[in-house]
């Protein structure tokens, strides 16, 4: 083996061209691939973190009957002593922050506009809503105690042509199954980049909103964030009580997970796809090698070089541009990873395309998924050495006299 | 001793409907040691003869033994591993590998053989000292004279130190200062190391060197004459 390896490499570096011409097309098409893993790997954690921060947290307390598709007010579907209640999960280990959040749905209008909207009634102080402070773009935070303040988000604000100290009037359902109306004054603009989410959510004070959709201190949800979102499942477990259901993370991104799972179809077909080109580059390599070398085959046959050596020398040729190709690939796909989880791909107005439970943001940040590199790598590696067969076997069963005799 | 033995050796080529007998019956013993020409025109068969003494091909009827061995009905694989450690070839067209310089085509043969660095480093100096291409060791085939070339290609043939030695045509494609200077290399490595030599040619230049001249016409053996 090791004979034949010496050939081999030497081989590879008597056409030095058509070797680095190879290598890169194989380290390109894996670079491609693992720079493409990076960027979806990274929108689908950004998406989930996004959708923990500001919408689901890393685990809900909700009422056994609340639906969250109706969005209902009605009080026997929502929390009592939901202040209480929200204390009580703080208190366990493991919880970063607790807080209770009542969820309704409007119409938010000006003169000239009106726009559907989520109404979120918020513990302004609280750090479940860190991520909506931090995102504050222009005037000020809403105050537990603001009765007239309203938070919009600042695409919705432009869309609807409102700045900070206008005027907005806003009609929602109560828990008697009316409207209502009242005008509120814009404190403040927030900016989180993700486009779904800013363009349909306003932001009350906890006690506004309870007092306005005539909830009586009752909240939709208990929202909390842990210090470790993996213990999840065992925070429920401990929680988990007659009258109430507990929700984790990954009960409420069943969407998005979904999503990605169905996606994986398309995403391993066009690993394929790319793969089976780099494949076909290294067969065509291969093949113009042994075309060139019939009479050299013949030589190497005459002086006692058995078929499957010779098939095992353009073996080991494939293998070492393989793998060559491949590391270079993943190191230079790496490098566009890196670059993506710097500075990220900012896809602006294509984020708002997503639905409300894809929170994509409007700059997507890559990640480096290590298990999926290396399969790839691995994929890579099978596919080009399964590629190489052909010309490997039939250089192998050219007879020597034939082969001598060819120009 | 009989080094390689054919009987009633026949060779038919078949191309479509047409057959071409390029050996009819041959029966030929070449002796250890002997430095045999086998002489005879274009078609006349000698290519095909030093094809089956080789274990290149095999014949259509008839047999070939190698040292007494029957070879004939051996598999491709050892046949090829007969062709590694006890038959040599030179070429006509030298046949080196275009990339390699004249030491890495010396000791290809050796690498086949799996012989180990210092012995196989120690067989190509050897080599190299001896047809007198010590100077030229790292250049390619493309660097050298085709004298050279034609040097570097018996010192691959002996590199494993085989019984016999195949040579077809070795002076075809050499001027005569060459063609002498190869054939003298060959005849000193003759009487040296006793290595059997066969060399089919036509060149009238080869034959003051043989010991022993065999003579084809048409496929069969017209003449067989010992010097």
């Amino acid at each position: 083996m090791r004979q034949l390896w010496k050939i081999a490499y030497r081989d590879l570096t008597r056409n030095r061209r058509r070797s680095l011409l190879t290598l890169v097309a194989v380290a390109l098409g894996v670079a491609m691939l693992v720079t493409m893993t990076g960027l979806y790997a990274g929108a689908i954690g950004d998406s989930i973190e996004n959708n923990i921060r500001l919408q689901t947290g890393h685990l809900q307390v909700r009422d056994d009957s609340y639906d969250e598709d109706k969005v209902g007010l009605a009080w026997e579907d929502l929390l009592d002593n939901s202040e209480e209640l929200a204390t009580q999960v703080q208190s366990i280990e493991g919880v970063k922050a607790a807080s209770p959040v009542l969820w309704a749905t409007g119409i938010i209008g000006t003169r000239e506009e009106s726009v559907g909207v989520r109404v979120f009634g918020i513990d302004p102080l609280s750090d479940v809503h860190k991520t909506v402070r931090d995102g504050l773009a222009d005037g000020q935070f809403i105050q537990p105690d603001d009765r007239g303040g309203i938070l919009l988000g600042r695409r919705l604000a432009e869309s609807m042509g409102v700045m900070v100290g206008d005027q907005v009037s806003l009609l929602v359902n109560t828990s008697n199954q009316q409207a209502d109306e009242a005008t509120f004054t814009v404190r403040g603009l927030y900016h989180t980049g993700v486009p779904t989410y800013d363009d349909a959510t306003v932001f009350l004070p906890l006690s506004k909103a309870q007092a306005f959709t005539r909830t009586e201190g009752r909240a939709s949800a208990i929202t909390a964030l842990l210090d470790d979102r993996e213990q999840a499942d065992a925070i429920a477990q401990a929680l988990s009580g007659p009258g109430f259901t507990l929700l984790t993370w990954r009960d409420m991104n069943q969407v998005l997970l979904q999503a990605v799972e169905m996606s994986m179809g398309i995403t391993y077909l066009m690993y394929l796809i790319v793969l089976a080109v780099v494949a076909v580059v290294i067969a065509n390599t291969l093949l113009m090698s042994v075309f060139e070398r019939v009479r050299e085959m013949g030589i190497m046959a005459a002086l006692g070089m058995k078929g499957r050596q010779i098939m095992m020398m353009f073996m080991l040729e494939a293998g070492t541009l393989g793998l060559v190709g491949v590391a270079l690939g993943v190191l230079l796909g790496s490098l566009g990873v890196l670059y993506l989880a710097t500075v990220g791909w900012d896809i602006g107005e294509m984020a708002t395309v997503a639905t409300a439970e894809v929170a994509y943001g409007e700059v997507i940040y890559g990640d480096f998924d290590p298990a999926a590199t290396l399969a790839l790598s691995v994929g890579a590696m099978v596919i080009i050495l399964l590629a190489s067969l052909y010309p490997a076997w039939f250089a192998a069963r050219l007879e020597p006299i034939d082969a001598l005799r060819t120009e | 001793m009989e080094v390689i033995q054919l009987q009633e050796a026949t060779r038919v080529y078949k191309i479509g409907e047409v057959e071409t007998h390029a050996l009819r019956g041959v029966n030929l013993t070449i002796q250890d040691g002997e430095f045999t020409a086998m002489v005879g025109p274009s078609g006349s068969g000698k290519t095909t003869l030093l094809q089956l003494m080789g274990c290149l091909d095999k014949p259509t009827s008839g047999r070939v033994l190698l040292k007494g061995e029957d070879i004939t009905q051996l598999s491709s694989n050892k046949r090829a591993d007969l062709r590694r450690g006890t038959i040599g070839f030179i070429f006509q067209f030298f046949a080196l590998i275009p990339g390699l310089s004249a030491y890495e085509n010396i000791e290809l043969p050796l690498l086949l053989s799996g012989i180990n660095g210092k012995k196989r480093k120690d067989r190509v100096t050897e080599l190299l000292e001896a047809v007198g291409l010590s100077e030229r060791a790292r250049h390619r085939p493309d660097q050298m004279s085709g004298g050279e070339q034609q040097r570097v290609a018996i010192a691959r043939a002996l590199a494993t130190k085989p019984i016999l030695i195949l040579a077809d045509e070795p002076t075809a494609n050499l001027d005569t200062e060459n063609g002498r200077q190869v054939m003298e290399i060959m005849l000193r490595l003759n009487e040296e190391t006793g290595t059997t030599f066969v060399c089919a040619t036509h060149d009238p230049r080869v034959v003051p060197f043989a010991r022993r001249v065999v003579e084809l016409r048409d496929g069969k053996v017209s003449d067989d004459k010992r010097l």
